[in-house]
């Protein structure tokens, strides 16, 4: 009972304590003239982003949307370039080559103790020295790097990119069935049964065919609209009871998992306080997602383009827009899915203005400075871990393998690593959030992530704990679901003990 | 057992090895027959872990020759691998890969070095187990069983592959004592059966009831060697008289 009295207690505590805070803050708000809410998220933002997807946003919230997408975009190319460095120096860095050994132990040292800032800094004003273009550049190139940024060629999903897709994915699951049926054979009869070979020439096959046909399959188009229409359908107070519908579901349902999974053979078995606080907590939790739907379902907000509709409503119809969205890839008359583009430099305006042209990939200045500092920076950070997995795998492990005749590559793929794996994930899951939340310094090299946008939302509008709000939930949700995936690799690979 | 007349399967000659500046093996000599059961005892940090380390080249010798059926170790891959698929090894810390299932443990080798089906694989694993006693944990992992019992799945791992010759680098010393009558009732089995065998073990029971002869280590050096009888009960290096009156 003290128990329980104590932790009401400290709950009300923290209670009081931002009650304090909030009632004070709100009342200077007051006094200044400034009064919050989320009427800027449908306001016009009055200035235009440097790159993302939309350079003149009509809206706050598209704004913040576009921001956001830079974040994404930044963060996510960081750490799939930052894992696959970071392995690289990692096994550099066990290496018996004396070269290759202290090269991989000079770039941790280096690149890890300088401040990340710092290295943004230093890859902008490298950049911003590099060559201006002139107009004798003007052309098309492989490859390009001046004080605009970094172009390079690339590849693009064109046109019939996702009526192709769907015929590939299909050919992913028919060459891993065949895959598995060719191993089958192997281990039946003892005759090599070359199923990576087989499984790789499905899938290319599969891909070829779906080359030439996916046209076919703009049919699909009908199929997408009609679930828009039908999801468009739904009535806006609806979607509200639709989703207070499925909290209550769910906390029902994990209520009676949860109390199923505490039943021994002899009957119910005895709960702790904490059992008891989790199921209150599910319960509050769903009556709270039941509070949200209903209040804030009904609220009514200005949409882009002018018009009022409840935000249920707009709910519903963005969910409605993707399939329309899909609908729209999935026309018949879709040309080859996918086409490579060359960087290409321009000249713009009369006045002689030459820059790049939409065409090949191009990283701005900033967009690259953040980038590669980020990479370089978490990629020492992975090597270290990566170095640290592979040497915490028991000597004896290797040994046992040489004893038995495996030879290095086998016992590195099937016995060291793997059990290195379980070692490095949950630092490496660090590494990630570390590297997503890092971009926000992006800011400081005028890079257009959400920070840098939303700081400038917050001068023009003056809407700070709004804003701040918003980029707290912006990382909040970014880091929860990279730690849900790192976590749930984590489970898959947990080893068996007694 | 006599053995006498078979032919020798292994051949040291001068084995010397260094570690730094330490010597821990200071020139073995020693012959080991086909189908022989060899003890080797002596007091810790006398070279004989090393010794037998050296006989499938976990550790490289720097002097002396050492013949293998035939082939001596040298630095040429093709030998040590040839070697090291007829040599079983058991270690003291039974080593076994604590992310695969039992029957995986046993198949990973005969799988990946002798190329052999899986299906025949694991029914020589599931064979093995039987062997040593313990079919019905095929499916568990390492981490679930006793010490005995992963000692018992090393030793059928080992065998897995099919060997000529067995080394068992201390392989009871990290057991609780019930559990070591089990693991030496499988390597008596195994002796039985005529496996060629080396043996580093503190076990003097094992030692007299199943060697054919027994080596005594003393700082890297083969000081005494005999049959078990003749070492046991009729010791002529002082050196050895010390050790069995502070053991026995």
């Amino acid at each position: 009972m003290l128990k329980w009295l104590a932790q009401v207690g400290v709950l009300a505590l923290v209670l009081l304590f931002f009650r304090i805070l909030g009632g004070e803050a709100a009342k200077n708000f007051a006094r200044s003239d400034i009064s919050f809410g989320f009427d800027w998220l449908g306001d016009p933002p009055g200035f235009s982003i440097r790159e993302g997807i939309d350079l003149q946003p009509n809206s706050g919230i598209r704004a913040l949307a576009v921001g956001g997408l830079n974040t994404l975009r930044v963060a996510f190319s960081g750490i799939i370039a930052a894992t696959i460095l970071g392995t690289i120096i990692g096994v550099a860095r066990l290496s018996k080559n004396f070269i290759v050994n202290k090269l991989a132990g000079f770039y941790i040292e280096t690149i890890r103790n300088v401040p990340l800032l710092l290295q943004m800094f230093f890859w902008q004003v490298l950049l911003m020295a590099q060559s201006s273009l002139t107009e004798g550049d003007v052309g098309s190139r492989i490859f390009s790097v001046s004080n605009k940024g970094v172009a390079s060629i690339w590849v693009f999903p064109s046109t019939g990119f996702w009526p192709w897709f769907l015929i590939f994915l299909g050919g992913v699951y028919l060459s891993r069935k065949v895959a598995r049926k060719r191993r089958t054979y192997q281990e039946d009869t003892g005759e090599n049964g070359h199923p990576g070979l087989f499984g790789i020439l499905t899938l290319l096959g599969i891909a070829l065919v779906g080359w030439l046909v996916h046209p076919l399959l703009g049919f699909l188009s009908i199929l997408w609209d009609g679930i828009g229409d039908l999801i468009g359908a739904i009535p806006a107070a609806t979607v509200s009871l639709l989703i207070a519908g499925a909290a209550i579901v769910a906390a029902v349902v994990w209520i009676k998992r949860f109390l199923d999974s505490k039943r021994t053979p002899a009957g119910l078995g005895k709960l702790t306080d904490d059992d008891i606080f989790r199921m209150i907590f599910a319960g509050v939790s769903a009556l709270f997602v039941v509070w949200i739907a209903f209040k804030v379902g009904g609220a009514v907000i200005a949409k882009p383009d002018g018009t009022d509709a409840s935000v249920a409503a707009v709910l519903r119809d963005s969910f409605a827009n993707i399939f329309y969205w899909f609908g729209d890839k999935f026309t018949g008359e879709a040309g080859s899915p996918l086409s490579v583009s060359k960087p290409a430099i321009e000249l713009r305006g009369t006045g002689g203005f030459v820059q790049y042209a939409d065409t090949g990939i191009l990283a701005t200045v900033p967009f690259f400075s953040v980038w590669i500092a980020v990479t370089l920076y978490t990629a020492s950070f992975i090597a270290e871990i990566i170095r640290g997995g592979i040497l915490a795998v028991a000597k004896g492990q290797t040994e046992a393998s040489q004893a038995l005749g495996l030879r290095r590559g086998q016992y590195l793929r099937l016995v060291i690593l793997p059990q290195a794996f379980r070692i490095i994930l949950p630092p490496l899951g660090n590494q990630y959030l570390n590297l997503a939340k890092n971009t926000s310094l992006g800011t400081a090299v005028a890079f257009g992530e959400i920070v840098a946008v939303g700081a400038t939302l917050i001068n023009q509008t003056g809407q700070s704990l709004p804003i701040v709000i918003v980029w707290m939930a912006f990382y909040l949700i970014l880091s929860l679901s990279l730690s849900g995936v790192v976590n749930y690799y984590n489970r898959r690979m947990a080893l068996v003990e007694r | 057992m006599s053995v006498a007349n078979n032919k020798d399967v292994i051949v040291c000659e001068g084995v010397k090895k260094w570690f730094g500046d330490f010597q821990a093996l200071k020139g073995i000599d020693a012959v080991v027959k086909e189908q022989e059961v060899v003890v080797v005892i002596g007091p810790s940090g006398s070279g004989k872990s090393t010794f037998i380390r050296c006989i499938n080249r976990l550790e490289a010798h720097q002097e002396g020759t050492i013949i293998v059926d035939g082939i001596e170790l040298t630095n040429d891959v093709r030998n040590i691998d040839k070697i090291r698929s007829e040599v079983g090894m058991v270690f003291q810390q039974f080593n076994l890969f604590p992310h695969l299932t039992i029957l995986d443990n046993i198949s990973l080798a005969p799988l990946w070095v002798r190329k052999q089906p899986r299906r025949e694989a694991e029914e020589e694993a599931m064979a093995l187990l039987e062997r040593v006693g313990i079919p019905e944990q095929a499916d568990k992992f390492p981490g679930q069983l006793s010490g005995g019992q992963q000692q018992r799945v090393a030793i059928a791992r080992a065998l897995a592959m099919k060997p000529k010759i067995m080394l068992f680098d201390e392989p009871t010393s990290a057991l609780d004592p019930e559990m070591i009558k089990e693991v030496l009732d499988v390597m008596k089995e195994l002796a039985r059966s005529g496996m060629t065998m080396i043996v580093v073990t503190h076990e003097m029971g094992f030692a007299r009831e199943v060697a054919d002869r027994v080596l005594f280590f003393d700082y890297g050096l083969v000081v005494e060697e005999g049959t078990p009888a003749h070492f046991f009960d009729n010791p002529q290096h002082d050196r050895t008289k010390l050790f069995l009156s502070q053991i026995l």
